[in-house]
């Protein structure tokens, strides 16, 4: 009986297996495939890059081969068992060859590569988001490993708020990317900024008497127990008519620091004819970079709609500042790139854990690059102070929020580049020279998932970790505790 | 003596047999009643919710307690396309839920109506919710109480078949453990009322009746704690209502959500006293009141207000583009008030007459308002609208009834929320339709409707790859497919719109140049404002003509004139419409006109009856002079300058 069992089950599961076919005639056209996986830089330790063929035929075939390792994978929607990925991505270059069949003949795609580079931290984070205007309902943050393709929530609004009062949480971060030490913000019901300090959870309210707002956009010092962070008087706006279509200006801004252990808020820089933000700590920790533009407009109720009248002359300009964690004193700011000079405006300054590079957002005008079409990556060589705009990595639309690995091998970055209004992450290798590699999305288990998904990813962060307190854990911390007003100190020298 | 007691027996039978066929006669004049006068109401149901046969949306779905029962619910609302086969299907659902509960329960014969009642129930707090429709935030609340209903006697049919004890245990613990993920608290009210038949029928042992009922409880209470470390979707504490519909916490709605919950409730009250239920005995005057009562509730409760349903008849319209059936709708509801306006105003009239007291007029005039017809400002805002897509509403829209109706509901719903993403579609304010559609995602999630906007927004917008995701989406359904795939064409290529509705209608009021706006939850007014303020370069001959008809309804005089100049111009008039004579000799006769104006000898000649006709009744009282004046000069220009006024938009 077993003599007969086996090789019948043997043929069977050979027939089932798909096989690329013999006889085909070659095209000179490398296939369109959805996400566009086609000549790649990955992470070793990368999920399966399942893709869609977006390719008419009857019959679809792909092989994955790399010098040690083949795989063959049937059907438009190519997804490769994590196993069979697993011996692929030994390899250092994956080559990808797809085949269609339409009717009896079959034709062979010029195979496209993905060639296997450093690893990747593990995790990332990120915000799901509805792309909507000024309501929100449901958001959560959310960690996925990015090794496979398993996804959690960290924490979801839901857990807390109820039907009569909502409950925002935004601007998830983390200290030298371990969740040991997080923050994120909660607004509106059970508002406060919740942070996790050596693993133990604290609610905090950074608003003080001295100060215009809580804390909003942070950056955690490297070494120290400070994070310096924004404060922002923010309000929206529509445009009637234009691809761009929600515009965000901030009344006013200011960035402060706020000290861990201390529970206290000093000001960095609160000039009231500045709008100071974006602030992003150097990879020593011993110089703050921000944006601020120039404003006079007038204070008072007139100033929100004024500013949106004179929203394309805010420009803002790239500064930093030393610092020293230490002391805790400041030196003299110092214009970095004056982009008001090329009617320009950056933001969201972002250096690598190597202190080399500066990767900047860089827009025609205005503070949020995330709703304008135009905005762009510039990166910055801090050996030299010489700077390019990052063509390998801009598209046409809207180019916001990035990040680096652990490593400062890869980079993270949202983009709406597939349909201009739903933001996706996309990722990059970047080499000594600073040179970045073709961007790829974040692979998915099902490839049509970034077409079929209807919210947006919003502020990606990479982890070495996963977070360990669970939601339900966050959930009962933020409803049950009040958050403990923050002190108020005076700046150190300058 | 014999021959009285089978007369008797004869009459008891016919009423029994008459108690047994009136649910089934009641089921066919409510199918009939939804399919004829709830028509618009389902259709907006329908439109409101969303079923997609996608991995995706059923995995969304399983992320809260009782989300696949809404997913349940959402696949039977998408009939409701065909209101009398939505309205078909949600009847039968209903004679379910009477012939479940007689059997359920065991309800003898002679009181079988008593099982009318959460059917009854179940019609209420879905017809009596009028604007609510729009603040409901589960798309799927049409069917999912119902089905939630039926699922929740299935442990009650389950333990006539499982008689031991600890078969019983299992049978909960599995039911509630396995229940609870898919029916939400519909699972624990199986497993309460199970208990509670458990412990309240006789039968078997005392120990056993009160272990079987504690079981019940403790896994009602248990289960959602365990369970809640799953879930990242919903607070601990409403855990014990998840699958129920949902509304924004006020008083007033928490009073809308009450049938709901007595209809649920009948369940456990039912396991508690139905074995008390005797098969003989007199019930003909308790089945007769049960059914009265039941019948009355359902007429009383039913949203029957008319402007909610003209309202609701032209948006369906609007949806479809059928301009002239918008018009044609709001044209029949004016004239079909035409009798009863006449007769209220007669009856003030004569309730007026002597009165002299300020206050006692004003108290009577308030008492007669509510039974004269007056339209909403959204009827009005659709009819103008359709007018202007129909190119004649410089004609028509001030010779049609003007008003601005407050809503008949406790609670407000701004046009914006009811309609926001039609108007601001239909007059190129395509962001703003972008901006609502979000507003309806944040409060209903996504709908038929919204991805419908957006997918035109997008189009028009030549976003190609952001309108695939829409008309994606609307493939998966059974009803929009067919529209998906006849909208394809323009998103991928933009040259097409200009020759095709809705597209080529809409185009021509995108002349305006782009600015930051922000319509504070005001559509109206925001449309005024954006039609009076701005002054494009590049104006339209459309855009002119709806800029003129909002300078109009402003009563501002330089603003007329200002208007009427750039309409002139670029629509190339010989002859000037109507109402526009009558407002430019009004005006010329308050202001010098800046150019001169030729006008009929029509619109002279009632410009003089109209003057003659004041001179001879003096407008004392607005409100009592209204009636008369619009008898007679209802379609001019100058009725509507003098008595439509401090209107009050929403």
């Amino acid at each position: 009986m077993k003599r007969i069992a086996i090789p019948v089950l043997a043929a069977l599961l050979a027939s089932c297996t798909p096989k690329a076919p013999s006889s085909y005639s070659n095209l000179d056209k490398v296939p369109s495939v959805f996400p566009d996986y086609t000549d790649i830089t990955i992470p070793a330790n990368i999920a399966p890059m399942n893709f869609s063929i977006d390719e008419q035929a009857d019959e679809y075939i792909t092989v994955f081969s790399t010098s040690s390792a083949s795989t063959t994978v049937k059907g438009r929607k190519v997804r490769v068992p994590e196993s069979k990925w697993r011996k692929l991505t030994a390899g250092s270059r994956i080559t990808v060859q797809v085949y269609g069949r339409s009717g009896k003949q079959w034709s062979a795609y010029a195979p496209f590569s993905m060639s296997v580079s450093d690893d990747i931290d593990p995790y990332i984070s990120y915000r799901i988001i509805p792309i909507s205007v000024e309501s929100y309902e449901k958001l959560s943050i959310r960690q996925r490993n990015i090794t496979n393709f398993r996804e959690k929530v960290i924490f979801s609004n839901t857990m807390v708020q109820n039907n009569e009062q909502g409950t925002c949480i935004n601007c998830h971060h983390y200290k030298n990317w371990e969740t040991d030490n997080m923050m994120f913000h909660v607004r509106h019901y059970k508002g406060g900024t919740v942070l996790v300090l050596d693993g133990k959870l604290n609610k905090v309210n950074m608003k003080t008497d001295s100060t215009i707002s809580a804390g909003v956009y942070p950056s955690w010092h490297p070494t120290h127990d400070y994070i310096a962070l924004s404060n922002n008087w923010t309000h929206q706006s529509i445009h009637a008519a234009s691809h761009d279509k929600l515009e965000v200006i901030d009344e006013n801004n200011d960035i402060i620091l706020y000290e861990t252990r201390t529970n206290t808020v000093s000001v960095i820089e609160n000039d009231s004819s500045e709008l100071e933000c974006y602030p992003a700590w150097s990879a020593d920790g011993r110089t703050l970079y921000y944006v601020s533009a120039h404003y006079e407009g007038p204070f008072g109720p007139g100033r929100e709609s004024q500013m949106f009248l004179d929203k394309e002359k805010l420009h803002f300009n790239l500064y930093s500042k030393s610092f020293d964690p230490d002391t805790r004193v400041w030196g003299k700011k110092q214009l970095v790139y004056d982009a008001s000079a090329v009617d320009s405006s950056m933001t969201w300054p972002r250096v690598s854990p190597d202190g080399r590079w500066m990767v900047c957002c860089i827009s025609n005008y205005g503070i949020f690059p995330l709703d304008q079409i135009a905005s762009d990556y510039i990166v910055f060589d801090l050996s030299d102070h010489s700077y390019r705009y990052a063509d390998e990595l801009n598209s046409p639309f809207a180019e916001s929020f990035h990040c680096w690995s652990s490593n400062g091998k890869w980079f993270m970055f949202s983009t709406r580049r597939e349909d201009a209004v739903h933001t996706r992450l996309y990722f990059s290798h970047i080499d000594e020279n600073g040179h970045f590699s073709k961007p790829f999305a974040l692979p998915q288990r099902d490839p049509e998932f970034n077409r079929e998904f209807l919210n947006a990813f919003n502020i990606g962060e990479f982890m070495k970790e996963p977070v360990h307190i669970t939601p339900r854990q966050f959930a009962s911390f933020i409803s049950s505790t009040d958050a403990t007003p923050s002190k108020y100190e005076s700046k150190r020298g300058e | 003596m014999h021959m009285s007691f089978s007369i008797l027996n004869k009459t008891k039978g016919l009423s029994e047999k008459l108690f047994r066929l009136l649910p089934y006669i009641l089921a066919l004049l409510l199918w009939a009643a939804l399919s004829i006068y709830g028509q618009y109401y389902l259709k907006k149901v329908e439109d409101l919710s969303l079923f997609l046969f996608d991995s995706l949306y059923l995995k969304e779905a399983a992320q809260t307690p009782g989300g696949l029962l809404g997913a349940m619910g959402s696949f039977l609302t998408q009939f409701l396309y065909y209101p009398w086969l939505g309205a078909l299907i949600w009847t039968i659902t209903l004679l379910s839920v009477y012939q479940l509960t007689v059997k359920a329960f065991d309800i003898p014969k002679r009181l079988m109506s008593l099982a009318v009642i959460p059917a009854a129930l179940l019609v209420i707090a879905n017809m009596s919710l009028g604007y609510g429709v729009y603040i409901m935030r589960e798309p799927d609340h049409f069917f999912a109480p119902s089905l939630g209903y039926l699922a929740a006697l299935i442990p009650l049919f389950t333990f006539r078949h499982v008689r031991s004890l600890w078969g019983r245990i299992l049978f909960l613990t599995i039911w509630t453990a396995a229940g609870y993920p898919v029916l939400g608290m519909f699972a624990f009210l199986g497993t309460v009322s199970a208990s509670l038949t458990a412990l309240t029928q006789p039968g078997s042992l005392r120990k056993e009746r009160f272990t079987l009922f504690a079981s019940g409880i403790i896994l009602v209470l248990v289960i959602p704690l365990i369970v809640y470390s799953f879930y990242t979707s919903y607070r601990m504490a409403d855990s014990w209502i998840m699958g129920l519909p949902v509304i924004s916490e006020d008083a007033w709605t928490r009073v809308m959500r009450a049938p709901y919950q007595l209809a649920l409730l009948f369940i456990p009250v039912m396991a508690t006293v139905s074995h008390r239920l005797k098969a003989d005995g007199k019930s003909t005057l308790l089945q007769a009141s049960v059914l009265t009562v039941s019948v009355l509730s359902v007429w009383i409760f039913w949203f029957k207000d008319d402007n909610f349903h003209i309202e609701l008849a032209m948006s369906e319209s609007v949806d479809r583009m059928e301009w002239q059936k918008v018009v044609d709708i709001y044209d029949k509801a004016v004239k079909s008030h035409s009798k009863s306006d006449e007769r209220a105003y007669k009856a003030r009239s004569k309730s007026l007459k002597d009165v002299t007291n300020r206050d006692e007029i004003a108290d009577i005039t308030e008492r007669y308002r509510s039974r004269f017809f007056e339209p909403t400002r959204t009827m009005i805002i659709y009819r103008d609208m359709a007018l202007l897509k129909l190119n004649r509403a410089l004609e028509q829209s001030f010779t049609m009834k003007d008003g601005g109706r407050p809503q008949k509901s406790r609670c407000l719903i701004p046009m914006a929320y009811q309609a926001g993403k039609q108007i601001y579609l239909h007059y190129g304010l395509i962001n703003l339709c972008y901006r609502w559609c979000q507003e309806d995602l944040i409060e209903h999630d996504w709908s038929y409707g919204t991805l419908k906007y957006m997918a035109m927004h997008s189009i028009i917008m030549g976003e190609s790859e952001f309108a695939y995701k829409y008309l994606n989406k609307l493939r998966k359904t059974i009803f929009y497919r067919r529209w998906a795939r006849e909208q394809t064409p323009y998103s991928l290529d933009s040259s097409l719109m200009a020759a095709s509705e809705p597209y080529k209608s809409i185009l021509p009021y995108m002349c305006f140049e782009d600015r930051m706006v922000n319509d504070m939850v005001k559509c109206e007014t925001f449309l005024m404002r954006h039609y009076t303020e701005d002054e494009p370069p590049h104006a339209t001959p459309e855009y002119d003509r709806a800029a003129l008809l909002w300078a109009m309804r402003m009563q501002n005089i330089p603003l007329f004139w200002n208007r009427l100049y750039l309409y002139i111009n670029s629509n190339k008039v010989v002859e000037l419409p109507r109402s526009v004579q009558e407002a430019a000799l009004l005006y010329s006769k308050l202001e010098k006109p800046p150019f001169e104006i030729p006008f009929s000898k029509q619109v002279t000649d009632s410009y003089d009856a109209f003057n003659r006709f004041i001179k001879s009744n003096p407008i004392r009282n607005m409100e009592e002079s209204a009636y008369p004046y619009y008898s007679r000069f209802g379609k001019t220009f100058f009725y509507y300058y003098y008595f439509i006024r401090n209107l009050q938009t929403y």
